[in-house]
C-alpha cells in the first residue's frame, strides 16, 4: 500500500513537474509586436503598387520590342544579345507571384469570411489577381496559377502548373465575376490606392482588362476572345478606360518609387539607350512624342559626362543605337552615325519621362482605345462601328497617350497644335489604308502608347506582330526573336511540376510561343 | 622587514656556501650577511631545495634523476613564500613544481616538456594524486623563525624511529620519495640510495609514500622500526580531471567520450584578435577558421565538421558552467536564420555587410584558466539541445596559483602585414575591347581589358588627367596598412585557507587594415571562491566589457565595399590619382567605372561610418553545500547581459550607385540600432558520490531554466535634407522598427555514473528539454545518453613495462534540440511600411516564409568510439576516436516554389549523417634535462552525407544560399552537405567538349551542376615543440583539405581581364577549342573582353570552381623565462617573454589570387561562396609577462 502511495506520489510529481515545465509558453510565444490581423483594405494595396512593372522589363521586355536596349554585357545582358540571362528571367515571375499574387490571394482568402461582408475589396483583389496572372502566362507561357499564391492560405508548396490555353478562360471568368460584383451600394473601400474605391472606375478597369485578355486570344480562340470582348464592350466604350480621368496608374513617390526610373537613375543611368527602330519611326512619322521621350548628350564621351550641359532634345538631333551591338561594335557605330561615342547615343530621358517619381501606367485610355479600333476594324468585327468607328478610336487613342504625357510634368508635354498636326497626318493614312496596313497602324501606335510598360507592349508586338521589326542582328543570338521568358532557375531546381509544363509548351526555351502567339 | 632580511641571508648562504654545508646552516638564520645584489652564485638544484625544505619546513618530493647534475643559478632574492623560492629555483630548469597538500610539494617535468603546448588530449595531462588534507593547525611557516620550526628540531621530539627503503618497480632505491605521517606536516624524502628515517610519535603512526607518478601508499608502523616499501607506477595519477557538462570535475579517465583541455597560456601567447582562432590546427575534430572582416571579426568553429542543413552549426559556449550568447553580426545572408538577431534586412541591401563579431570577441584571453572541447553529443548530452554541435567550456581565472598577493602584468603586441596573394596579369592594362582610356572621364576603372603596355604610353583618367600607362602592382598594399594589436592586462590575484579573488583589468586597442577600421576592449573580470564554512561554499565571476568597434568593412558585397573593388581593380589605375579624384566638383563620388556599384575605395574610407559599440556584462554565482562527504547540492544563477548601439550610414551620401534623391533633398542612408539582449540560467544540482566495495557510483540530477530577451530599436532614414549631418532627424524617409523576442526552454536532467575498482566506468544521463518556440503538443523532447570507458591497463594482472595506460571507450547517445526555430515562428505576422503611400495609405506586408505550426524538436543520434593508448613512460601517446552522427528531423529553411507567393517555408524532416575520425599522436623523440622534442599531430577526417530532406529521393535537393554574384550552395540527397551547384560548360555528352554559340563564347550546361562540397575532408595540424635549456620553439603546420569553394573574386578577376588566363585571345579575339553549337568544331573567334565575361553574362561559373584545401605554416613562437637575470631585490619576480608569428607561410593553396581563408561569410548557408574579404595577416609580436 505504502508502495503505491509512494508510486502515485512520484508519477503525480512527475506529471506536476512535466506540465509546469511549459507554463505561460503559449503566452510566450505570441508575437505582441506585429499584428497577425489587419484591415485587408492595407494589403490590396501592396499588391496595387506591386503591379507596378519591375525594373526587370529594361533587360528583356522593352528590349525585345526594341524601345531601349544595352550594349553592355554582364548582368545587364538579356534581349540585348538575345540571350538567356537566367539572373534577369525571373523578374515578372518573382514581382507577380511575391508581391502581387501573394496579397491578391490573403485578401480574396480573408474577405471570404469577414462580416460584416466587403464584396468591392473582394472584386477589387480579383482584378488585380487577373492581371498579375496575365501579365505571367503572357511572359512565361504555362503558369502556376489554380494553385499559385496559397502557400500559406493552403500549404501548397509546390503548385502545379496549368496550360495557358486553360488559364485564360479562367481570367476572364474573374474578370466578368469581378466586374459584376462590384457593388456601389456595398462598402466603398476608400483607402484603395487606385481609384479611391470607386466602384465605377473599377468596373471601367476590370471589363478594359477584359477587353486585352479577350483581344489577346481571339487569334487563338475566337469564340472566348470574341465573347470576352463583348462582354468587355457591354456598356460601350464609356463603359471602359477610354479618358485618362479613369487611367490606372501607379502615383509613385519618394518611398515607393518608379522601378525602371530607379535602375535608369542609379547604376544603369549610363547604359540603357534608346534603340534604333524606336527613334526612327518616331522621327520617320514626326512624333512630337519624341521631345518628350528623348534626351542626347552630345559629345559625351563616358557616363559622367552626360550633364545637363550637353543634354539636347531636339528630335533632329537624335540617334538611336542600333539593334545587336555590343560594347565594342556599339563604339564603332558611334563612329560611324559621326557622334563620336555610344554614350552620346539617344536616351529615354531620366529627368523628365523616366525619374524616380514618374508614375507607371498599367492600363491606359491610349491602349483601350487602340485595342477598341481593331476590334471595331471591319475586317474584325467583334464590335459594332466598323472602320469609321475604328478611326475615330485610333486617333482619340493618339491624343489620349499625347495627352497622358502631360501626366510625367510640365516637361513633356506635347503642345496641342503638334498633336493635331502629327493626328491628322495619321488619319488621314489610317483611312486610306489597306486592313493590313490598318491594323498596322493601330499596333505601331499600340507599341508607342504602352512605352515603358514592357510586358504590355511585348505582349501586344508578339500578339499582333506589328510594328514590323527585324531580327535582333547581334552575332551570338541565340533565338531570333525572343517570344517567352525561360522559368527561374528556382523553379527548375525546386518545383518538379515544371517539368510537365516544359514538356507541354515544347522546351523552355527563349523562342518557344506561348499558346495565343499563333504566328 | 627583518623576516625579508633574514631570508634574504639565508639565500645569500645557499650561494655562497650551500655546496660546502650542506643542512648545516640554517639553524644560523639570523647570521647577519651583507647581501650582494649582483652576486650570482651556482649551485645544485638537489642542494637548493633541501634547504627550502628546512627553510620552510615543508616536503618537496622529486624523483633523483631530474634534479641530479642540474645547478641553478640564483641571484640573492628575497623570498616571502616557498612557492616564490621555488618559482626561481625551478624557473630555468625543465621542472614545474605543484602544490599536493599543505607544506607538500611535488615536483614534476614540466609540462610543456611531455605535451605540446600545454595543448593535449585530455588524459595526457599530469596532475598529482590529491594529497591528503594535513592538520588545518598547520603554521604559516614563511613568518616563524626558521629555527624554531626546523625539521631536526621536529624529528628530536619524536619517540620511535622508523627507518626503511623505498624501491621501484625494479627493485632499485627510490630517491625522492616523500614519506610523511599521516595526519601531520611532519616528512622527510628518501635520499639517493631510497633510504629514509624518521620518528613517529606511538605506533598508531601510519606512513605515507607518495611520488608523482605512482601509486600513494599507507603504511601502519605497527611494532616496526623499519619499513620497507615498493613503489608501483599509478596510472590514476596520469589522469586529468575535466570539467565536463554542467560544471561537473571528473577524471577523463572514466570519460567515455573525447574531451580536450587547451590551457590559458596557449591562448593568451599565441594571440588572434578572436580568442578562438587560436585554436586553429591544434585539435583534433576542431575546424576554425577566422573570417577576412576585421580584427573584431567573427570566428566561425565547427566540432566534427557540419551537421546542420540549414541551421546553426555553432557550438555552445560555457563560461564557468553558464551558457553565453555567441550570435554572431555577420550580416550576410542566412547568418540568423531564425531571424532573431540579425543587422536590419540583412543582406546587402541594407547597405551593410560588415561583420559585427560575435559573442567571443568580448572576452580577454588572460583571463582564460582553461577551455575545454567536448566534441561528442555524448560529452555534450546533459547540456541538451544547443549543445548538439559540441561545446566549448571556458573556466576563467577565480584565484591566484599562490598564496598571497600576486600582481600580474601582460603586455602582448603584434604587427599584422596584409598578405597579397594576387597574381594577376600585368601584359595589358586598364580599358575595354582592347583600347586604353584616352579621352577624358573614361569609365573602364575597373576593366583591364586595355592595350598592351609599352613604354612611354599614357592613359587618361577622371577629368582629362594624362598619367603614364604603367602597370600598379601591389595596390593591395599601398591602400592597406599594418594592422596592430596592442593589449595590456594587470591582473591582482590573492589565494588565501578559504578562498581566493582574481581580479583583471585590461585594455586592448586593434587597428584593422583597412585604414579606419579600430576595434578597442576594455574588460574588468572578477573572479572569486570563497567556503563560507566546510559544507558551505560560493564561488562566482563577473566579466565586464566595454567595445567599441569604429568602421568594421564591407565585405562580400559590391556597393560600398572595400575589398571587391580593389581586389577587382583595373591594373594601371594609380591608386594616388584614386584617391585623389575620389569627389567631383558637387562632392558626390567621381565616377571611374562604368561599374557604378564598384565605390571608390577611397570614397568609401572617407564617406562610409559604422560604430558599434557594446557594453556587456555576464557572470555567474553559484552556491554549493555539502551535506555530507558524499553529498552536494548547488544551486547556480547566471547571466549575460549586453547592450549593443550601432549607428551607420548604409550609404553615403553621394554614392555614385545612387539614384539622386527628390528635388530638395540629398541621397544617403542612415541606420541607427540599439539592442539589448538578456539571458539567463538558473540550474540546481544534487550530486552523490560513493563507493560500495569494488564499486563507486555517482548520481547527479537537476533543472536549467533558460530565459533569453531580445529587443531591438531601429531606425532607418533615407535621405537628407542637410547634407553631411547624418541623423535621423535629418532624414527624409523614415523607417521606424522594433522587434522584441522571448523564448524560454526548461530542462531536466540527471546522470549516472558507475565505476568497478576504477577501471571499468559506465554512465547514463537523461535530460528533457521543453521548448517555447514550438507549438503545444511538440514542445517536449526526452534523450539520453550512456557512455563507458575501459581502461584495460588497469586490469591486466601483470601490466607490460611499456605500457603507461591504455583505455577502450564507446558511447551513444541523443540530442533534442529545437535549434533553427525563432520566436514566434508558428505566426505570419502583418508588417506596415513606415510611410505611408502618397502620404496618406498605409501599406501592410507579409513575411516570405511560410510558418509550419507542426515543427517538432529535431534528434541527433551519436555513436563513438575511443582508443587511448600511452606507452614508454608517455613518450609515445595515442588518443583515436570514431564517430557516427545522425541528425534526424532536422529543422529547417528550405526553398518552395515562389509561385506560392512565399519563398521559403521551415521544414521537420531532413536527415544527415556525419562520420569521420579522429586522430591525435604525440611523440616525445627526445626528452632529456637539456633538450626536449615534443611531436604532436592531431588531425580529423569527416564527411557529412545529406540523406534526406523532404524526401529520400537521391538528387531531391534544397537551395540554402546564394552567392553574390552567381552560383549557390544546395543540399542534395545522397550527396555531401554543402554542393556548390552553378552553370558549367556545356559539354558534348560523347567527347565531353565543350560547347561554343555561334559567337564563338563558350555555353552554360543546361542544368546546373553540383561542383562539390564546401566542406572540408581533413582538417588538422602538427605541432613540434622543442625545449633547450629555458628556451621554448614552437612550430605549428595546420591543413584544411577535401573541400571546393567558388571563388568570386577570381570570377571578377575574370570578367575584368586580371586572371593571368585572360591574356589569351588579347590580339583578335579567341578561337575556343571544341565544338560549336551549329555543328562541327568551332571556329568562331570571339572577341576576349565578351569570352572570358561568360562567368558573368552565362552565370557560367565553372573556370572559378577551385579546391579550397591549403597548407600553412601557421605558427612559430620562441619563449624564454628571464626571472633569473632579475636582480635580487628587484620587485619583479618574473618575466617570460614569446615571440610569436602567425600565418607564417602559405605552403600550399588550391585557388588562385587569395588566401582561401579570406573568406567573408560566416554562415554555413554561404559556406564555400567567397567573395572578396580583408586580406589575411600575417602577425608579428611578442607577449611579456611579468609577475611582481
Amino acid at each position: 500500500m505504502k508502495k503505491i502511495i509512494t508510486l502515485s506520489l512520484l508519477a503525480l510529481s512527475f506529471t506536476l513537474i512535466t506540465t509546469s515545465c511549459e507554463k505561460g509558453f503559449d503566452e510566450l510565444n505570441t508575437i505582441k509586436t506585429a499584428p497577425t490581423n489587419i484591415d485587408p483594405a492595407f494589403t490590396l494595396n501592396a499588391a496595387v503598387i506591386n503591379t507596378s512593372v519591375p525594373g526587370g522589363t529594361l533587360q528583356y521586355d522593352l528590349g525585345i520590342v526594341q524601345q531601349i536596349i544595352s550594349s553592355n554585357s554582364g548582368i545587364i545582358a538579356g534581349a540585348n544579345y538575345n540571350q538567356v540571362n537566367p539572373g534577369n528571367t525571373p523578374a515578372i515571375w518573382i514581382q507577380y507571384y511575391q508581391n502581387v499574387i501573394k496579397y491578391t490571394n490573403d485578401v480574396i482568402v480573408k474577405t471570404a469570411t469577414i462580416t460584416p461582408a466587403r464584396p468591392n475589396l473582394t472584386a477589387m483583389a480579383r482584378i488585380m489577381q487577373a492581371n498579375a496572372f496575365m501579365i505571367l502566362t503572357d511572359t512565361y507561357g504555362d503558369i502556376p496559377y489554380t494553385e499559385a499564391g496559397k502557400g500559406f492560405t493552403s500549404q501548397l508548396f509546390y503548385p502545379k502548373y496549368d496550360a495557358q490555353s486553360a488559364i485564360y478562360p479562367q481570367i476572364i471568368q474573374e474578370l466578368t465575376d469581378a466586374v459584376t460584383a462590384l457593388d456601389p451600394a456595398a462598402r466603398i473601400e476608400t483607402a484603395d490606392v487606385l481609384y479611391g474605391g470607386s466602384v465605377d472606375k473599377w468596373k471601367k478597369y476590370g471589363r478594359s482588362l477584359l477587353l486585352r485578355a479577350g483581344m489577346r486570344i481571339v487569334k487563338r480562340d475566337a469564340v472566348n476572345g470574341k465573347a470576352a470582348i463583348n462582354s468587355a464592350f457591354s456598356a460601350g466604350a464609356a463603359g471602359l478606360v477610354t479618358t485618362n480621368a479613369d487611367l490606372a496608374y501607379i502615383r509613385h513617390d519618394a518611398n515607393f518609387v518608379n522601378a525602371v526610373g530607379n535602375t535608369l537613375n542609379s547604376t544603369e543611368a549610363a547604359n540603357y539607350y534608346m534603340a534604333a527602330p524606336f527613334v526612327n519611326i518616331l522621327l520617320a512619322n514626326k512624333d512630337p512624342r519624341i521631345n518628350s521621350i528623348a534626351v542626347r548628350y552630345v559629345g559625351a564621351t563616358s557616363g559622367p559626362e552626360q550633364v545637363a550641359a550637353k543634354a539636347d532634345t531636339t528630335a533632329a538631333k537624335q540617334v538611336g543605337i542600333p539593334m545587336g551591338v555590343d560594347d565594342l561594335t556599339a563604339g564603332q557605330a558611334a563612329t560611324t552615325a559621326g557622334i563620336g561615342s555610344r554614350y552620346a547615343f539617344t536616351q529615354i530621358d531620366r529627368t523628365r519621362l523616366s525619374g524616380r517619381l514618374q508614375p507607371m501606367f498599367l492600363l491606359t485610355a491610349a491602349e483601350t482605345n487602340l485595342l477598341l479600333s481593331e476590334a471595331s476594324l471591319a475586317v474584325n468585327n467583334f464590335i459594332p462601328g466598323g472602320d469609321v468607328a475604328a478611326l475615330t478610336y485610333f486617333t482619340t487613342g493618339i491624343k489620349a497617350h499625347m495627352d497622358q504625357l502631360a501626366l510625367y510634368g510640365a516637361g513633356t508635354i506635347v503642345p496641342a497644335s503638334y498633336q493635331t498636326t502629327y493626328i491628322n497626318r495619321r488619319s488621314v493614312l489610317f483611312a486610306a489604308a489597306t486592313p493590313a496596313d490598318k491594323t498596322k497602324e493601330i499596333n505601331t501606335e499600340y507599341w508607342i502608347a504602352s512605352f515603358l510598360n514592357g510586358p504590355e507592349t511585348w505582349a501586344n508586338f508578339r500578339r499582333s506582330n506589328y510594328p514590323v521589326l527585324a531580327p535582333n542582328p547581334y552575332p551570338g543570338r541565340t533565338v531570333n526573336f525572343i517570344t517567352r521568358l525561360t522559368y527561374p532557375p528556382s523553379e527548375i531546381l525546386v518545383n518538379k511540376n515544371v517539368q510537365s509544363a516544359i514538356s507541354n509548351m515544347g522546351g523552355d526555351a527563349l523562342d518557344v510561343k506561348v499558346w495565343w502567339d499563333i504566328d | 622587514m627583518i623576516k625579508r632580511y633574514l631570508i634574504v641571508g639565508i639565500l645569500f648562504l645557499i650561494g655562497h656556501q650551500g655546496m660546502a654545508q650542506q643542512g648545516a646552516l640554517f639553524a644560523s638564520g639570523t647570521k647577519q650577511h651583507q647581501p650582494d645584489a649582483s652576486a650570482t652564485e651556482s649551485y645544485s638544484l638537489k642542494e637548493g631545495l633541501s634547504q627550502l625544505e628546512k627553510q620552510f619546513d615543508v616536503s618537496i618530493a622529486y624523483k633523483d634523476e631530474w634534479v641530479n647534475n642540474k645547478t641553478v643559478q640564483v641571484s640573492n632574492s628575497t623570498f616571502i613564500t616557498v612557492e616564490d623560492a621555488l618559482d626561481v629555483l625551478l624557473n630555468e630548469t625543465n621542472l614545474n613544481y605543484e602544490k599536493a597538500g599543505k607544506g607538500f610539494y611535488v615536483i614534476s617535468l614540466r609540462k610543456s616538456e611531455d605535451k605540446t603546448g600545454g595543448m593535449q588530449s585530455a588524459s595526457l595531462l599530469k596532475v598529482p594524486v590529491m594529497y591528503p588534507t594535513l592538520s588545518s593547525s598547520t603554521m604559516n611557516f614563511s613568518a616563524q623563525d626558521p629555527q624554531s620550526i626546523s625539521f631536526a628540531s621536529a624529528i628530536d621530539n619524536l619517540a620511535i624511529a622508523v627507518t626503511g627503503t623505498v624501491m621501484d618497480e625494479n627493485g632499485d632505491g627510490f630517491p625522492g620519495v616523500n614519506v610523511l605521517i599521516k595526519g601531520t606536516s611532519v616528512g622527510t624524502s628518501t635520499d639517493a640510495a631510497g633510504k629514509y628515517s624518521l620518528s613517529v610519535d606511538d605506533e598508531n603512526a601510519v606512513l605515507i609514500f607518495s611520488f608523482i607518478g605512482y601509486a600513494t601508499q599507507e603504511v601502519s608502523v605497527g611494532s616496526r622500526t623499519s619499513v620497507d616499501v615498493k613503489m608501483t607506477s599509478d596510472v590514476k595519477s596520469l589522469d586529468e580531471v575535466v570539467v565536463t557538462a554542467l560544471g561537473i570535475e571528473r577524471s577523463t579517465k572514466g570519460l567515455g567520450y573525447a574531451a580536450t583541455k587547451v590551457n590559458g597560456d596557449e591562448l593568451s601567447i599565441n594571440r588572434t584578435s578572436n580568442v578562438m582562432n587560436t585554436l586553429t590546427g591544434k585539435i583534433a575534430g576542431v575546424s576554425v577558421s577566422g573570417l577576412g572582416t576585421g580584427p573584431a571579426g567573427t570566428s566561425k568553429i565547427r566540432i566534427r565538421g557540419q551537421s546542420s542543413i540549414g541551421g546553426q552549426n555553432n557550438p555552445l559556449i560555457v563560461i564557468n558552467g553558464v551558457p553565453m550568447d555567441n550570435t554572431n553580426f555577420g550580416s550576410n545572408p542566412g547568418s540568423n536564420p531564425d531571424g532573431s538577431i540579425g543587422v536590419r534586412s540583412g543582406g546587402g541591401g541594407s547597405g551593410n555587410t560588415s561583420d559585427g563579431g560575435d559573442g567571443m570577441t568580448s572576452i580577454n584571453p588572460d583571463d582564460i584558466e582553461s577551455m575545454t572541447v567536448l566534441k561528442g553529443a555524448a560529452a555534450s548530452a546533459l547540456y541538451g539541445y544547443r549543445a548538439s554541435n559540441g561545446v566549448i567550456m571556458i573556466t576563467t581565472k577565480s584565484k591566484g596559483t599562490a598564496k598571497g598577493i600576486g600582481v600580474t602584468y601582460n603586455m602582448n603586441f603584434t604587427d599584422e602585414t596584409p598578405l597579397d596573394y594576387t597574381d594577376y596579369q600585368y601584359v595589358y592594362g586598364q580599358g575595354e575591347n582592347g583600347v586604353r582610356p584616352t579621352a577624358p572621364n573614361p569609365t573602364s576603372g575597373q576593366w583591364s581589358f586595355g592595350e598592351k603596355i609599352q613604354p612611354g604610353m599614357t592613359q587618361v583618367l577622371f577629368n582629362g588627367l594624362t598619367v603614364p600607362y604603367v602597370a600598379q602592382k601591389g595596390i593591395l598594399n599601398q591602400f592597406y596598412r599594418h594592422g596592430q594589436n596592442f593589449t595590456n592586462t594587470i591582473s591582482l590575484s590573492s589565494t588565501g585557507e578559504k578562498g581566493g579573488i582574481n581580479l583583471s583589468i585590461a585594455n586592448m586597442d586593434s587597428k584593422g587594415i583597412v585604414p579606419n577600421n579600430t576595434f578597442n576592449r576594455k574588460t574588468i573580470n572578477l573572479g572569486f571562491t570563497y567556503d563560507l564554512s566546510e559544507k558551505f561554499s560560493f564561488r562566482g565571476n563577473i566579466n565586464y566589457s566595454n567595445e567599441e568597434n569604429k568602421n568594421p568593412p564591407n565585405i562580400a558585397n559590391q556597393d560600398n565595399s572595400i575589398p571587391t573593388s580593389l581586389m577587382a581593380m583595373a591594373n594601371t589605375m594609380p591608386m594616388d590619382v584614386l584617391r585623389d579624384n575620389r569627389y567631383n566638383s558637387s562632392g558626390n563620388e567621381y565616377i571611374y567605372s562604368r561599374f557604378q556599384n564598384r565605390t571608390n575605395p577611397y570614397f568609401v574610407l572617407s564617406d562610409q561610418f559604422n560604430t558599434i559599440k557594446r557594453d556587456r556584462i555576464l557572470g555567474n554565482l553559484s552556491f554549493k553545500y555539502e551535506f555530507t562527504k558524499w553529498l552536494f547540492a548547488q544551486v547556480r544563477a547566471g547571466q549575460d547581459y549586453w547592450s549593443r548601439d550601432q549607428e551607420y550610414n548604409n550609404f553615403p551620401t553621394g554614392l555614385a550607385s545612387l539614384a539622386p534623391a527628390p528635388t530638395g533633398f540629398v541621397n544617403g542612408q542612415y541606420t541607427q540600432e540599439q539592442r539589448r539582449f538578456r539571458e539567463t540560467n538558473i540550474d540546481f544540482l544534487i550530486s552523490a558520490t560513493k563507493d560500495f566495495g569494488d564499486f563507486g557510483l555517482n548520481v547527479t540530477a537537476g533543472g536549467n531554466q533558460l530565459y533569453r530577451r531580445f529587443d531591438n530599436n531601429s531606425v532607418q532614414v533615407t535621405d537628407f535634407i542637410v547634407r553631411g549631418l547624418y541623423t535621423v532627424q535629418n532624414g527624409r524617409g523614415k523607417d521606424p522598427q522594433y522587434s522584441f523576442q522571448e523564448t524560454q526552454v526548461n530542462s531536466l536532467y540527471g546522470s549516472a555514473e558507475v565505476n568497478y575498482k576504477k577501471y571499468l566506468y559506465l554512465t547514463g544521463t537523461y535530460r528533457q528539454d521543453w521548448f517555447s518556440t514550438l507549438s503545444p503538443g511538440h514542445r517536449s523532447i526526452p534523450y539520453g545518453s550512456i557512455s563507458a570507458g575501459y581502461v584495460f591497463s588497469e586490469s591486466l594482472a601483470t601490466k607490460p613495462g611499456w605500457l603507461t595506460q591504455g583505455k577502450f571507450r564507446a558511447a551513444y547517445a541523443e540530442v533534442g534540440s529545437d535549434n533553427s526555430v525563432g520566436a514566434y515562428s508558428q505566426q505570419l505576422p502583418y508588417g506596415f511600411n513606415a510611410n505611408f503611400f502618397g502620404g496618406t495609405s498605409p501599406v501592410s506586408s507579409l513575411g516570405n516564409s511560410v510558418p509550419n505550426t507542426l515543427l517538432q524538436p529535431a534528434r541527433i543520434d551519436e555513436t563513438e568510439l575511443g582508443f587511448e593508448m600511452k606507452m614508454f613512460d608517455s613518450r609515445i601517446n595515442i588518443d583515436v576516436a570514431v564517430y557516427n552522427k545522425f541528425t534526424n528531423n532536422q529543422i529547417l529553411p528550405t526553398q518552395i516554389s515562389d509561385a506560392s507567393g512565399f519563398t521559403g517555408t521551415t521544414i521537420n524532416s531532413a536527415r544527415s549523417q556525419n562520420k569521420g575520425i579522429e586522430l591525435m599522436l604525440n611523440l616525445v623523440p627526445v626528452r632529456n634535462s637539456n633538450f626536449t622534442w615534443d611531436f604532436t599531430f592531431a588531425g580529423a577526417y569527416n564527411i557529412t552525407k545529406v540523406l534526406s530532406l523532404l524526401n529520400e529521393t537521391p538528387g531531391s535537393n534544397i537551395t540554402v544560399g546564394t552567392h553574390v554574384f552567381n552560383g549557390s550552395v544546395q543540399q542534395i540527397v545522397g550527396q555531401e552537405m554543402g554542393q556548390i551547384v552553378g552553370f558549367g560548360y556545356r559539354r558534348d555528352p560523347a567527347t565531353n567538349q565543350i560547347i561554343y554559340g555561334t559567337n564563338g563564347v563558350p555555353l552554360p550546361s543546361l542544368t546546373q551542376i553540383a561542383f562539390g562540397s564546401a566542406l572540408p575532408k581533413w582538417v588538422g595540424g602538427f605541432t613540434n615543440s622543442f625545449t633547450y635549456k629555458g628556451i621554448t620553439l614552437s612550430v605549428l603546420i595546420d591543413f584544411k583539405l577535401g573541400g571546393k569553394m567558388l571563388s568570386g573574386t577570381n570570377f571578377n578577376a575574370y570578367r575584368h581581364g586580371l586572371q593571368q588566363v585572360t591574356l589569351q585571345g588579347r590580339e583578335g579575339g579567341i578561337i575556343g577549342q571544341g565544338l560549336s553549337v551549329s555543328g562541327g568544331a568551332n571556329t568562331v573567334v570571339a572577341p576576349v573582353q565578351d569570352y572570358w565575361s561568360v562567368v558573368r553574362s552565362a552565370q557560367l561559373v565553372e573556370p572559378v570552381i577551385y579546391d579550397a584545401g591549403y597548407w600553412k605554416l601557421r605558427q612559430i613562437s620562441i619563449g624564454y623565462d628571464f626571472s633569473r637575470f632579475l636582480p635580487p631585490a628587484f620587485p619583479i619576480k618574473a618575466v617570460k617573454l614569446n615571440f610569436v608569428a602567425n600565418n607564417v607561410a602559405m605552403l600550399w593553396k588550391g585557388v588562385d589570387n587569395i588566401d582561401p581563408e579570406s573568406f567573408g561569410f560566416s554562415s554555413d548557408n554561404l559556406v564555400g561562396m567567397e567573395s572578396p574579404g580583408l586580406l589575411t595577416t600575417r602577425s608579428l609580436g611578442f607577449n611579456l609577462n611579468v609577475k611582481f
